[in-house]
């Protein structure tokens, strides 16, 4: 058949036809959702009395006011929790961390599975071999009612990657290293298959970076193939393997092939105010800064604060910087009270705050001001996205956050 | 809807959806909703902005975030389409889904023929952007699927009555 994954998962999908459709109309497996955009389609739902497909199927959580700073998000963040608590949300997880994480987190986000989210980071699913993307509240709500939705049939990109990841080097370089080959648009509308053939091969978290910001190139889906990684992760999660995995058939109908050489990768930096607008960190004169933010479902998983303990252990912060660390759950926020990065990276002078989206979206604790320079583990560094329209954010690894708050600077010899 | 006259306002390549409705004017109350239109781009561009008006793009129009807060912003403003390069998919479906039209050109460099604040038609009949002086551009004519969502007023209206339908 020469099918790409998300052919063969679209068309296992599929409820009317072959499947070869401009749009499909098919079947969902999951369906992720949050405070800020549910809200958007509460009173349509219950105006027009809708039920939802399937309650075991659905996460919620309330991530981007967790908790609320304003009254007007205390009233939108209490409203949800009421729809959620009368809908019998069986995933409805509160405080507990942001969606996407959650999403991976949860044995519904299985290789092969087609799961929908009222966010563009869901994404990030794909780290485990699932096409999962992310929708608006309009989409969602059909969704949430029929357990259905439609799609168009990504054209797909595979990704290839080759050699050995540099110690300096993590999925965050590998994403901004891909979003400076390919541009804001270089996947729009498409499916960017990844195959690891590294060695040795790209971590579980290193995944889950990269399927992230898949999205930032335009991408639909942003897909793993399924491995052993895949399988010891869902392992651990599930206490079982995934049955049948669905993997692209040998001679798929790729657009192209892209091949990335991992071992020539250094650390990478996107500056304002595109993601796409990377350079290697090295070619960087020093830059003044006044935050450090280490979080967001791209980043804030345990080897990300795991990278910035062993880059900040026994040191401390340069005192015109306020490092922000915010874990991208509760339970990864557990691990790491447990390993003790907590104690040295609180220590050193950072603070943590609670599992959330924090100040990524510009909503909460932690957004810039007019002469504030940022160094972020978050995906978008858009003009006014952190807070003021002045405000200057560049993106990085987690490791690169931390030598840039160590330093008080962006600097080309960081890793010198 | 045969067609629609407005003035143009002319954008970049990836305008995204963050500077379109930055995220500090979220918020469930229109005239909040409404007012955060650009607003940090350019503050006084919401209030100059008038019924029917055309937004026109380059490529890559509304990427980044699925919040419908900037299409709730753009209906409220009575923005009557959107013409661009091309579109971010979530974008996309999202101003589809609430019956907002976005239109591609035919010819990507035909963007160049437009200046801000001179008068266009967008003819549904035969795709096409027509101004004063008679110049013709031509459009990309809008899908089946996209065209039944338009008709029906929306995406919700092709609800089933009952989830049993579903």
């Amino acid at each position: 058949m020469r099918e790409t994954l998300s052919d063969k998962v679209i068309r296992s999908h599929a409820l009317n036809g072959t499947g070869q459709e401009d749009y499909v109309h098919a079947r969902i497996d999951a369906l992720l959702g949050h405070d800020a955009t549910i809200a958007l389609l509460i009173n349509e739902f219950e105006r027009r009395q809708l039920s939802i497909w399937d309650k075991s199927k659905v996460i919620f959580t309330n991530d981007h006011f967790s908790p609320a700073a304003s009254i007007e998000r205390a009233d939108i963040s209490a409203n949800f929790l009421r729809f959620s608590r009368n809908q019998k949300i069986d995933h409805l997880l509160v405080d507990k961390g942001i969606c996407h994480q959650l999403l991976v987190e949860n044995s519904l986000c299985q290789p092969g599975s087609l799961i929908v989210g009222a966010d563009s980071h869901t994404i990030m699913g794909g780290g485990l071999g699932a096409c999962a993307t992310g929708m608006g509240s309009t989409d969602i709500l059909f969704a949430l009612a029929t357990g259905t939705t439609w799609l168009r049939k990504p054209k797909t990109i595979r990704v290839i990657f080759h050699g050995s990841l540099p110690e300096t080097c993590s999925g965050r370089d590998i994403i901004l290293e891909l979003l400076r080959l390919l541009g804001e648009d270089g996947a729009q509308y498409r499916c960017l298959e990844f195959h690891d053939h590294a060695q040795p091969k790209l971590s579980q978290d290193d995944r889950f970076a990269i399927a992230n910001m898949a999205v930032e190139i335009g991408a639909k889906f942003g897909v793993f193939v399924p491995d052993e990684i895949t399988l010891a992760y869902c392992h651990a999660r599930d206490q079982q393997t995934p049955g049948n995995l669905v993997l692209p058939d040998a001679d798929a109908d790729y657009e192209y092939t892209l091949e990335l050489d991992l071992s020539e990768l250094s650390p990478r930096i996107a500056k304002p105010w595109s993601p796409a607008n990377v350079v290697a960190l090295s070619e960087l004169d020093s830059i003044p800064i006044s935050t450090a933010f280490l979080g967001s479902c791209s980043s804030g998983r345990i080897e990300d604060i795991q990278e910035a303990a062993e880059e900040l252990e026994g040191k401390t912060i340069h005192p015109d910087v306020r490092l922000i660390i915010i874990p991208a759950s509760i339970n990864i926020f557990k691990q790491a009270l447990d390993k003790g990065y907590v104690k040295i990276l609180t220590e050193a002078g950072a603070i943590f705050n609670q599992s959330s989206c924090g100040p990524c979206g510009g909503i909460d604790k932690g957004v810039l001001g007019s002469t504030d320079v940022c160094i972020s583990t978050s995906n978008r560094n858009f003009r006014g996205r952190m807070g003021h329209w002045d405000s200057r954010t560049y993106l990085a690894s987690a490791r690169t956050v931390a030598r840039a708050a160590l330093k008080g600077c962006i600097s080309g010899d960081l890793y010198s | 809807m045969n067609s629609i006259q407005g003035s143009v306002w002319l954008f970049g390549d990836n305008l995204n959806t963050d500077v379109i409705h930055p995220p500090n004017c979220y918020s469930l109350d229109p005239v909040v909703v409404k007012q955060g239109l650009f607003s940090k781009l350019d503050a006084t561009l919401q209030s100059r902005l008038k019924p029917g008006d055309i937004l026109v793009g380059g490529k890559n129009f509304g990427c980044g975030s699925s919040r419908e807060t900037s299409i709730r912003s753009l209906l409220l403003n009575e923005i009557g389409a959107i013409v661009a390069v091309d579109f971010a998919r979530i974008f996309f479906r999202n101003a589809t889904n609430n019956g907002l039209p976005c239109l591609q050109f035919a010819n990507a460099e035909d963007k160049q023929k437009l200046a801000e604040g001179e008068t266009w038609t967008i003819s549904f009949d035969d795709w096409t952007l027509t101004g004063k002086t008679g110049l013709t551009i031509p459009l990309v004519p809008a899908g089946s699927f996209v065209r039944k969502i338009w008709s029906e007023g929306g995406l919700l209206n092709l609800l089933p009555a009952s989830a049993e339908d579903a």
